[in-house]
């Protein structure tokens, strides 16, 4: 997996790229943990350039955006691919998860 | 088009999940040569690392196991027949539910695997036969 991260005052992008899988989930868990910084309130995940999720990956989402909720604070993911689209429809990470077609949709929401 | 892939992991050669470039690879040749929607290779590799590291991982013999992979598509449908001389697990029956329909607080972390290739995958057969797992199931583009 590959990350980026762009902080514009009190919001955080982070951009995740490649595939997460049962060999590296728990290096996306640390890697996300890592870019956050307590000044942030809202905090968008760009998924466009993930090409493949399973359990794992989702399992760090869903520990990540539990512990931004209890912290209060605004989490979005954004710009699913079709097939990571499908992924979170199947398993209702749509319904508990805030997700926006565009990191622009992601910042006004 | 038909694909057989044989898997085992002894424990001393790294963590089991070494296998899943092998199963990927697989997928993508499929998938290349037939066109397949991008949600068909998706659910197909979810689906198979689930399992496969299911077997690898939570088996007696932790790793030793071994795992005859058959791969069968035709029009976009790919049937997946997997055996295994692990201890006996019926995924069908012995895993518990999640409720996806709790809200974000109350979801549990575990048991999303199994749920996503009950829910994934079609037509599932499970049988314990000659002291082996035998799994069957359909994997469709859409559902």
């Amino acid at each position: 997996m590959e990350f980026s991260h762009d902080r514009s005052g009190d919001t955080l992008v982070v951009n995740a790229s490649g595939r997460v899988d049962g060999s590296n989930a728990s290096d996306f868990l640390e890697s996300l943990q890592g870019m956050f910084d307590p000044g942030d309130q809202r905090i968008i995940l760009d998924l466009g350039g993930l090409e493949y999720i399973s359990s794992a990956g989702l399992r760090v989402l869903l520990m990540a955006a539990q512990n931004l909720d209890k912290q209060n604070k605004s989490f979005g993911i954004c710009s699913l691919t079709e097939a990571v689209g499908d992924v979170f429809r199947i398993s209702g990470f749509d319904q508990i998860i805030n997700v926006f077609p565009s990191v622009e949709d992601a910042k006004q929401g | 088009m038909q694909r057989s892939l044989h898997l085992s992991h002894p424990p001393e050669q790294g963590h089991p999940s070494d296998v899943l470039p092998l199963i990927e690879d697989i997928l993508n040749e499929m998938a290349e040569a037939e066109e397949w929607p991008i949600t068909l290779t998706m659910r197909a590799n979810l689906i198979l690392e689930e399992l496969v590291l299911n077997i690898l991982t939570h088996g007696d013999t932790s790793g030793l196991t071994k795992i005859n992979l058959e791969l069968e598509s035709q029009d976009h449908a790919l049937t997946i027949r997997l055996s295994d001389d692990g201890s006996p697990f019926n995924p069908l029956t012995d895993a518990p539910e999640p409720d996806v329909t709790l809200p974000l607080a109350e979801r549990p972390i575990g048991g999303l695997g199994v749920y996503l290739v009950r829910t994934m995958g079609e037509e599932l057969e499970y049988r314990r036969e000659d002291d082996r797992n035998h799994l069957k199931l359909v994997v469709h583009p859409e559902s």
